[in-house]
Formats: structure tokens, C-alpha cells, sequence
């Protein structure tokens, strides 16, 4: 048996003990679409911040993030985002990866979005075409959108975040620890905060879905000729 | 003896109860830009948390429903 065959059974094992442990837990969706998104997956680096978020460190250095906690971090984000008026949610997504998922969850719950670049003074300078004044900021990447973090500071702003095991939680008021890189991880991540807040606002049935499935909040992949 | 006296006690014109920082437990002056907001969890309690505290990730524990922020 080569290493590499020992390590994959090391990690079958370690993700069928988290299944077999949180098999009695009730998650928003099953944990295999949980891991199928990698949203547990973290980063090769951590901080103190984040650590009770971490589930366990790989051999490899990668760091596990938990699932129950992202899952009930999503159920606490949606009470507290349910709670302001439509209208004065802004999500922020500076990644390409972000774009989609942050237009689908502006578009099911009537937030308004700010994609890519983030002009400075959206938040701070009423002489702009583009100014708004939010309630309440959702952010996708901590580290990417960081001027919009800034004005959300400066204006007192409560903000919530998508936060990786490689970020400081600065700024943020309410912290969603998940994998805020990957593309089906920020679909998944998304998908579940609208659906989750849509069921807060009492739009939903307590256990009704979405009309559309969690491929619709994926950027599609476009092959360049 | 009256001027010593107009001196010495201050008159307070008037009175502002300053909201305290629930990391720091220090009062947050009016000119700072600090956030307010309802606890995420149970929504009944309001906390206030200072820039300073914010920005260094200080966590807070809401009183009510024992919530562990951010």
C-alpha cells in the first residue's frame, strides 16, 4: 500500500466518524451535500479566532472546519438578517466565484447587491450615484472585500461574514465560518442562507425549499477558446 | 465668597446616559462610531460593541440567551 493510498483511508476514515457523529443531528440539508461542496474545508493556516470552528487538522496541515457549527451559524445569520427590511440588506461579492451566488440570494430576498469592484464612498459618500445606506452588510470574503468592510465600520454597520479559516474576524459582528473560495461552497453557503431567511420571514414553509436547485447559485464555468 | 462657591459646584445643564461597550464594559462616547444591534440569536437583548472591540474581534456573550459572538 503506498502512502498516498494510506492517507485516503486515514480521510474515509476521519468523514465517516463525522458522519456517524452528526448522523443524529439535524442539518438544513444531509451532510454529504455539505461535503460533496467542501464547505468544511478550510485553509493551510488558522488563527485564534477561528479555531472553535475547527473540527480537526489533517495530516497534511489542511484545517476541517466543523459542519454542525457552520450549520447553526447559517440559522443564526438568517434570524439576524430576517430581522431588517429587505431593502437594507447589501451582500458584497468582490470574487468572481461570488458573483452568482450573491445575485440569486439579492434576487430571493430582495437585497440589493454590490458586485465586483466596490466603489469607495458606497457606503460613506451621499454624493454618489451609487450610495446606500444599509442596515446590515453581508460580506463573502473578508479578506477580498475589505473596503467594504472598512466603510461598514466607519458607518457602525453590523456586518455578517463568510470567514475562512485563514481570516481575522475583524469588523465582523457575526461570523459564518465555511470555505469562502471554492465555487460550489459558496453556492451551497448562499443557497442555504436564502433559504433559510426566506423561511425566517415566513415566505417559506418551515420546511419548504427553494424553487431552484443549489446549481442554480453556481458560476458557470466558461471553457476560453 | 459667592463667586468661590459658583466655582466650585459645577451646574449640570444637561444629562446623557452613554450605552456601555458589552466587551469592554467601557461607555462608548457619542462621537464614536460604534454598532448597535439586536443578538442574533434570541433578537431581545440590544449590544452595543465599541470600534476598538470591533475591530480587534473581541468576542461578546449576549446576557439573555447566552449567544457567543462574533
Amino acid at each position: 500500500m503506498s502512502s498516498y493510498d494510506y492517507e485516503g483511508s486515514e480521510e474515509v476514515k476521519q468523514e465517516s466518524s463525522m458522519i456517524a457523529k452528526y448522523a443524529a443531528v439535524e442539518l438544513l440539508v444531509p451532510i454529504d451535500m455539505y461535503l460533496s461542496a467542501g464547505v468544511h474545508i478550510g485553509t493551510y493556516s488558522s488563527n485564534k479566532y477561528i479555531e472553535k470552528y475547527v473540527f480537526r487538522v489533517r495530516n497534511d496541515g489542511l484545517y476541517i472546519l466543523d459542519v454542525r457549527k457552520i450549520d447553526e451559524r447559517i440559522r443564526v445569520a438568517a434570524r439576524f438578517i430576517a430581522r431588517y427590511e429587505p431593502q437594507k440588506v447589501v451582500a458584497v461579492g468582490g470574487k468572481p466565484y461570488s458573483f452568482r451566488p450573491v445575485e440569486m440570494f439579492a434576487r430571493f430576498t430582495g437585497a440589493k447587491a454590490v458586485l465586483g469592484r466596490f466603489i469607495p464612498g458606497t457606503f460613506t459618500n451621499p454624493y454618489l450615484t451609487t450610495y446606500v445606506e444599509p442596515e446590515i452588510v453581508i460580506i463573502s470574503d473578508p479578506r477580498v472585500d475589505t473596503q467594504a468592510l472598512t466603510e461598514a465600520i466607519e458607518m457602525g454597520i453590523p456586518t455578517v461574514a463568510f470567514v475562512s479559516t485563514d481570516t481575522k474576524p475583524s469588523g465582523i459582528d457575526l461570523i459564518i465560518p465555511g470555505n469562502n473560495k471554492g465555487r460550489k461552497s459558496l453556492a451551497l453557503l448562499y443557497y442555504l442562507l436564502t433559504r433559510q431567511v426566506l423561511r425566517e420571514r415566513g415566505l417559506l414553509a418551515p420546511n419548504q425549499d427553494l424553487g431552484v436547485s443549489v446549481e442554480e447559485f453556481e458560476t458557470k464555468l466558461t471553457t476560453v477558446v | 465668597m459667592a463667586l468661590a462657591s459658583r466655582f466650585t459646584k459645577p451646574v449640570i445643564v444637561d444629562e446623557i446616559s452613554t450605552p456601555i461597550c458589552i466587551s469592554c464594559k467601557r461607555s462608548i462616547p457619542p462621537y464614536e462610531k460604534a454598532v448597535a444591534f439586536l443578538c442574533p440569536n434570541c433578537g431581545k437583548y440590544v449590544i452595543w460593541r465599541c470600534r476598538r472591540c470591533r475591530v480587534a474581534g473581541v468576542p461578546y456573550r449576549c446576557p439573555v440567551c447566552g449567544f457567543e459572538g462574533p
